[in-house]
């Protein structure tokens, strides 16, 4: 059940329905409602999976509650791993175990021993990387006695499944959502409606801006072997834009139908391609990822305190890591490795902290400076997008080695002016609303009632006259 | 939440209020398209009731580009429409019929043309886009039509939500409402014959068709049963027709004759004519194909003839 579909909002409506009508007056009833819709469109998935997510949920639920219960360190501490290692042995088993057997065989056989590894070939539970990182950063943060344990299995079942969030994040922190669910929830007019304004914003990203620029993307990687520079070049351009519609769009969607419910997720995206330097990018895009392993990765291991070599080695790690988050391929892991070079030098300048204000936040236009800035950030984040969208390193390589060296200037056949109108409207109401939690918002803020109406009724055409042919969201792969 | 709710309603009001006017303008305009395949064509003819004929062609597109009408109709002195459909199984054409039906009346004779998948399940709903001017509130169409591959299974209950992502249809809506799209036919009574030649394209398909086998579906089977049986009740004729195929694709269908040998024995238990032309002279030569299993307008002609020749033999 994709959000962009008829049956989402179908079922949507139903559960907003009884959530407000038929079981308003009691939190608990509330609760259990969220938890069961959050599991029947669990299963709408794959409903063989539902028992690892119950099994996941539970795992983290009791053993939260017995670190809590010990007094000794040591039992505190065993109860902790135990519920680490099996997360991430799941996580590992279902998303990793083929990658390392099948890279360790490559290996062996270039030091001449042929091995043939036995491989699982197992489907990837949709979310199984969104909701283990939920139930770790849980059970870190009781061990770290931050947070204290959840007593309450429909509450933190909730927690982990709440069904805006479950398939794609955002990543949430059971400091920031946990004490929101067990509070009692008024319906917020204001609240709701900007939840809907976020929703069609997000409808318009995926559906307009992504799907769009996927056809775009598509071609240019299917015929990277013989496409010539321009259509490469512009392939990759639209690969950025069709994962930014696509991952920020899915999050404004999820943001928004938790606001339906009176619950406020983590901000995901805070306009990204508006960033003047890496650093800048990293703390505006998959926010909710990136701040993840700043908290339980990056500072554990010392941050930037113990020195410049030991900050380098910090940063290569989360940057790694994160990019093997997305995925077990070395394209992955090459993009982090990518990122982790461009962020390097602003971190040894001890500039990595200098845009921390949106562009031109208190100005109306950015400084031709900044302009050149955020052309050269979106440049750099294009190049190692291409390691991302790649199948593989050879075809990364040979999509870059085409986009450099074959000369021809000609119009890509894919080339729809309508597309790019759209892409600059997105990025003029990104721009126009960058103080805002979402563009749409800051613009709908300084219209006149008709034209925000207008405005509405224009995102409902342009939807409806895109949308037809369902299109997976390319983070539910994660 | 009162006020919530009354600017939702008021919101979506507009919507709500348009959503079926312009369906129906939409649909209006969208179905005088001529264009290949020229479905849209025949849809027209039957719900306005012009297709009624004494002999009525049923099959798929080897029905529609092969056998000539006129030909038929000269020879044997009597109205034939051809109805074949465009990559489309039994299933489908037993829905054209009960379409047919509804607003015709029944022919006198039907000539079916069968095929190797003619009762075979299909994936998908091949040429979604006929459908789209009349599969609202049309339960006959749309049990059909409602597919994993197809329309959800709201699309035929809530108008325009199945004109969803289809820019091209309201180009072409737009330009018919203009005047500005060809208004000469695509087809001819349900007919068109190719002008194409037999090509390199048959080597490019060898390397990409995979040698395979057509089950029958008891499902379509049964469909085909009540066909039979409703030509029985109304007194007509049914004739059941296979038509050439070229030597160089029959070789792809490992259970061709097992087809073939089915359709022989259903014939034979209902006392039906069956007339097998699978291996007729003109299927060694591809002067008359334009591909492994269609003919060209010079193959359509000799077998239109050979076959108007047959039926009134039968007569």
């Amino acid at each position: 059940m994709l959000f962009n579909t008829i049956q989402f909002a179908l079922f949507l409506s139903l559960i907003f329905g009884l959530y407000w009508f038929v079981v308003n007056r009691n939190l608990q009833r509330q609760n259990i409602l969220l938890m069961v819709a959050s599991y029947f469109f669990y299963a709408c998935w794959d409903w063989r999976f539902l028992f690892l997510l119950v099994f996941s949920t539970l795992l983290d639920f009791c053993t939260g509650i017995q670190m809590q219960k010990q007094a000794d360190e040591s039992k505190r501490r065993m109860w902790f791993w135990i519920s680490v290692s099996i997360n991430l042995g799941f996580l590992g088993v279902f998303k990793y175990y083929d990658f390392f057997v099948s890279s360790f065989a490559n290996g062996l056989s270039a030091w001449g021993i042929d091995w043939d590894p036995w491989t699982l070939n197992l489907i990837l539970p949709v979310g199984i990387s969104f909701y283990t990182f939920h139930g770790l950063s849980y059970v870190i943060d009781i061990y770290n006695r931050r947070i204290d344990a959840e007593r309450n299995f429909i509450d933190y079942a909730v927690f982990v499944s709440f069904f805006p969030l479950l398939v794609a994040g955002p990543i949430e922190r059971a400091t920031h959502l946990l004490p929101q669910i067990k509070r009692s929830r008024s319906f917020d007019l204001a609240l709701a409606i900007n939840g809907l304004q976020q929703i069609l914003w997000g409808l318009f990203k995926k559906v307009v801006i992504a799907d769009g620029c996927a056809i775009a993307a598509n071609h240019a990687f299917k015929h990277a072997a013989d496409g010539d520079s321009l259509t490469l070049a512009f392939g990759a351009v639209m690969f950025a834009f069709q994962i930014y519609g696509d991952f920020s769009g899915y999050s404004d969607m999820a943001i928004g139908t938790a606001k339906l419910f009176g619950i406020r997720l983590l901000k995901n995206f805070a306009f990204p391609y508006l960033s003047r330097d890496i650093a800048e990018f990293w703390r505006r895009w998959h926010i909710s990822l990136s701040s993840w392993f700043r908290d339980y990765v990056y500072f554990p291991l010392g941050g930037s305190r113990l020195g410049k070599w030991l900050s380098i080695r910090n940063t290569f790690v989360i940057f790694l890591l994160s990019g093997f988050w997305h995925g077990a391929n070395w394209t992955f892991v090459f993009w982090g490795l990518i990122h982790a070079c461009f962020f390097l030098p602003l971190l040894l300048a001890g500039r990595n902290r200098q845009n921390l204000e949106v562009v031109a936040a208190h100005r109306l236009l950015p400084s031709w400076r900044e302009w050149v800035q955020m052309i050269c950030t979106f440049g750099m984040v294009t190049f190692a997008w291409i390691f991302f969208r790649a199948s593989s390193m050879t075809e990364a390589w040979v999509y870059i080695e085409r986009m450099f060296t074959s000369g021809s200037i000609l119009r890509p056949e894919w080339f729809s002016w309508f597309l790019m109108g759209y892409i600059a409207v997105l990025m003029i109401i990104e721009y126009i609303g960058r103080n805002s939690e979402f563009g749409f918002d800051g613009v709908l803020a300084k219209m006149p009632r008709v034209m925000r109406y207008a405005a509405y009724y224009a995102i409902i055409v342009l939807v409806f006259l895109y949308a037809g042919k369902e299109h997976q969201f390319i983070y539910f792969q994660f | 939440m009162k006020i919530f709710l009354r600017r939702i309603a008021l919101f979506l009001l507009p919507i709500v209020v348009l959503l079926y006017p312009i369906d129906l303008l939409l649909s209006y305009w969208y179905k005088f398209t001529h264009r290949e395949p020229g479905d849209l064509e025949v849809w027209n003819a039957i719900y306005e009731g012009t297709a009624k004929c004494d002999i009525a062609i049923y099959g798929s597109s080897r029905a529609w580009v092969q056998i000539d009408p006129r030909i038929l109709s000269d020879s044997l002195n009597a109205s034939v429409y051809n109805f074949g459909m465009d990559g489309q199984n039994f299933l489908m054409q037993y829905m054209r019929h009960k379409e047919f039906l509804q607003y015709n009346p029944f022919p006198k004779h039907i000539v079916l043309s069968v095929d190797v998948f003619s009762l075979s399940k299909k994936e998908g709903v091949y040429q979604l886009k006929q459908f789209l001017p009349f599969v609202l509130w049309n339960s006959n169409m749309a049990e059909v039509t409602v597919h994993a591959n197809g329309f959800k299974w709201i699309e035929p209950i809530l108008p325009l939500v199945r004109y969803s992502g289809y820019r091209d249809v309201f180009l072409h809506a737009w330009n018919n409402a203009q005047g500005q799209q060809s208004q000469e036919a695509y087809r001819n009574n349900g007919y068109r014959g190719m002008d194409r030649h037999w090509t390199d394209d048959f080597e490019n398909a060898k390397k990409r068709q995979a040698i395979t086998q057509f089950k029958m579906d008891p499902n379509i089977v049964r469909k085909l049963d009540n066909l039979i049986a409703e030509c029985a009740e109304a007194g007509a004729r049914i004739t059941f027709v296979y038509c050439p195929e070229h030597i160089l694709g029959q070789q792809y269908v490992t259970n061709r004759e097992e087809i073939i040998e089915n359709f022989r024995s259903i014939a034979k238990k209902n006392n039906i004519q069956f007339l097998d032309y699978s291996d007729m002279a003109l299927c060694q030569d591809t002067a008359y194909f334009y591909n492994a299993s269609h003919l060209n307008r010079e193959g359509s002609r000799l077998f239109s003839m050979q076959l108007a020749h047959d039926l009134r033999q039968l007569r």
